[in-house]
């Protein structure tokens, strides 16, 4: 081979091929290049390349994503997304997450962007096929999506699933967690008006094929970083709560650490995952306590009547955790999930339990 | 506008904080312990309602969104990925009450300035 077919292939593999655009993003820390095929985002084809592009939810809803269009053209999918609500489109302001380029473009991102992520995997989009749906009370269900190709991911990651026929997009934990993974275990609780929750429990979900993008999230659980754990979550952002205690009981961590696990839901029968919660207890050498706190319904400072390792409390769980944490913060990390209001809550009564904004975890979805 | 009632000092317990109307101009007056100050009423980061979204312990204003923070004592941003300074009006306290120098309502141009202008993206 001369030189000369030496540079032509190379200049092949470095240009982009006709059907891809290239973008570049200006940001704080730089300027950065990827490019991006048809049909994908602007965040996700940013991720997939490994740019920490600003983002939480991914979904359309947190409006963290913003940037701005200083040339090129996009097409916006979700025009109503509630994230864009404070956008100036004028000014070309748009969603990553929401936005796919029809051209190469230029954006300006308001952010430091790394061309790495410093401890998480790169994410990439996957094919998916639904499997083993199961209900695990009147409105939460467990389900499985099979991986085309496996995935890394950390305790407390999440993932962003597109199912057939429903638009937009949707982030949900795993429950489980490791390398190598070919399959990853979610929860999603029905909710009213909630597409997928009603999607998921219908008759079309099993065997359905999902687009899923990930993995995602910076709330995540390093044995090495030897803190004591506090998790706090309502309804189905049990979910990475249920992917850390995996991780910690793998490494006996409840030998050596505290753990306090807060989970709200409204009565004592929409409360799910008891089984392994009991099971973690057990095997906790008396240092994870597990508290199961209804919002709804009142039994009073009790043990719950089937698995007695889990103790039950009547109150919203951001108050009950508040509660019974008072004074006992010290060197906890915090896990928070959930529904807004709850993760507000619960914020604030960490902040004011003295609990350093670093070692408050959350990824707000919504 | 020159000088302009709030409240008395007396209505913002130590580490809360109160949304004022000030002759038609929205204040947050910020109680942190150590003494009072007044603010626009929103977060600079993405316009959440510093009075329903915000906490103040051991002098730092926390909005609970994204944990934004500044010390409300010095007013230094507070670590953490706060990207932008809290605007605040002068302030006094006499007999009780707290009154604002308020020339113009103070704003965060989220729009033009500050985040997405020339400046902001200068590599320097």
């Amino acid at each position: 081979m001369t030189s000369l077919a030496r540079a032509d292939d190379l200049a092949e593999l470095i240009a982009p091929a006709p059907d891809r655009c290239a973008v570049t993003v200006d940001a704080r820390s730089g300027t950065f290049a990827f490019d991006c095929a048809p049909g994908e985002t602007l965040l996700y084809a940013g991720l997939a390349h490994g740019l920490t592009l600003p983002h939480e939810c991914a979904t359309g809803t947190c409006g963290t994503c913003r940037a701005r269009v200083m040339s090129g053209e996009v097409d916006v999918a979700w025009e109503e997304a509630p994230g864009a609500a404070k956008l100036k489109r004028d000014k070309g302001d748009v969603l990553l997450c929401q936005t796919r380029a029809l051209g190469d473009c230029v954006l300006r991102v308001p952010s430091d962007v790394l061309e790495k992520p410093v401890r998480h995997q790169i994410p990439a989009a996957r094919h998916g096929v639904i499997e083993n749906l199961r209900r695990l009370t009147s409105d939460v269900t467990h389900f499985e999506i099979a991986l085309a190709e496996p995935m890394d991911f950390d305790a407390g990651q999440f993932v962003v699933v597109e199912a057939p026929g429903l638009q937009g997009a949707r982030a949900y934990s795993m429950v489980n967690h490791g390398s190598g993974l070919d399959r990853i275990e979610l929860v999603v609780k029905r909710k009213p008006g909630g597409g997928f929750g009603d999607w998921i429990a219908g008759p079309t979900a099993e065997g359905a094929k999902v687009e899923v993008f990930g993995p995602l999230g910076r709330a995540t659980f390093h044995p090495d970083e030897d803190r004591d754990l506090l998790m706090i979550a309502g309804g189905s952002g049990i979910a990475g709560m249920m992917s850390i205690l995996a991780r910690a009981g793998e490494e006996d961590y409840f030998r050596t650490h505290k753990g306090y696990v807060f989970f709200g839901v409204r009565t004592l029968a929409d409360g799910f995952y008891l089984e392994q919660f009991a099971r973690s207890v057990d095997r906790g050498h008396g240092n994870l306590e597990v508290t199961l706190a209804l919002s709804h319904e009142n039994l009073g400072d009790v043990r719950h009547p089937e698995h007695g390792g889990v103790k039950l409390a009547y109150g919203f769980v951001h108050e009950v955790a508040a509660a019974a944490m008072a004074g006992r913060y010290d060197g906890v990390m915090a896990y928070v999930a959930g529904p807004p209001p709850m993760v507000d809550g619960a914020i604030r009564s960490l902040i004011i339990g003295g609990v350093g904004r670093a070692a408050i975890r959350y990824d707000k979805f919504g | 506008m020159g000088w302009t009632y709030l409240c008395d000092a007396s209505d913002v317990a130590p580490d809360t904080l109160k949304l004022v109307d000030a002759d038609g101009v929205r204040i947050v007056v910020a109680n942190y312990g150590q003494g009072f100050r007044a603010m626009p009423p929103i977060c600079p980061h993405m316009e959440e309602p510093l009075e329903e979204s915000g906490v103040i312990a051991n002098c730092v204003l926390t909005c609970t969104k994204h944990l934004w923070a500044w010390n409300l004592g010095t007013m230094e941003m507070d670590g953490g990925e706060t990207e932008k300074p809290l605007k605040t009006y002068d302030l006094k306290e006499e007999d009780g009450r707290l009154l604002a120098l308020v020339e113009e309502e103070l704003t965060y141009d989220f729009d033009e300035e500050d985040d997405m202008d020339d400046d902001f993206f200068s590599k320097s």
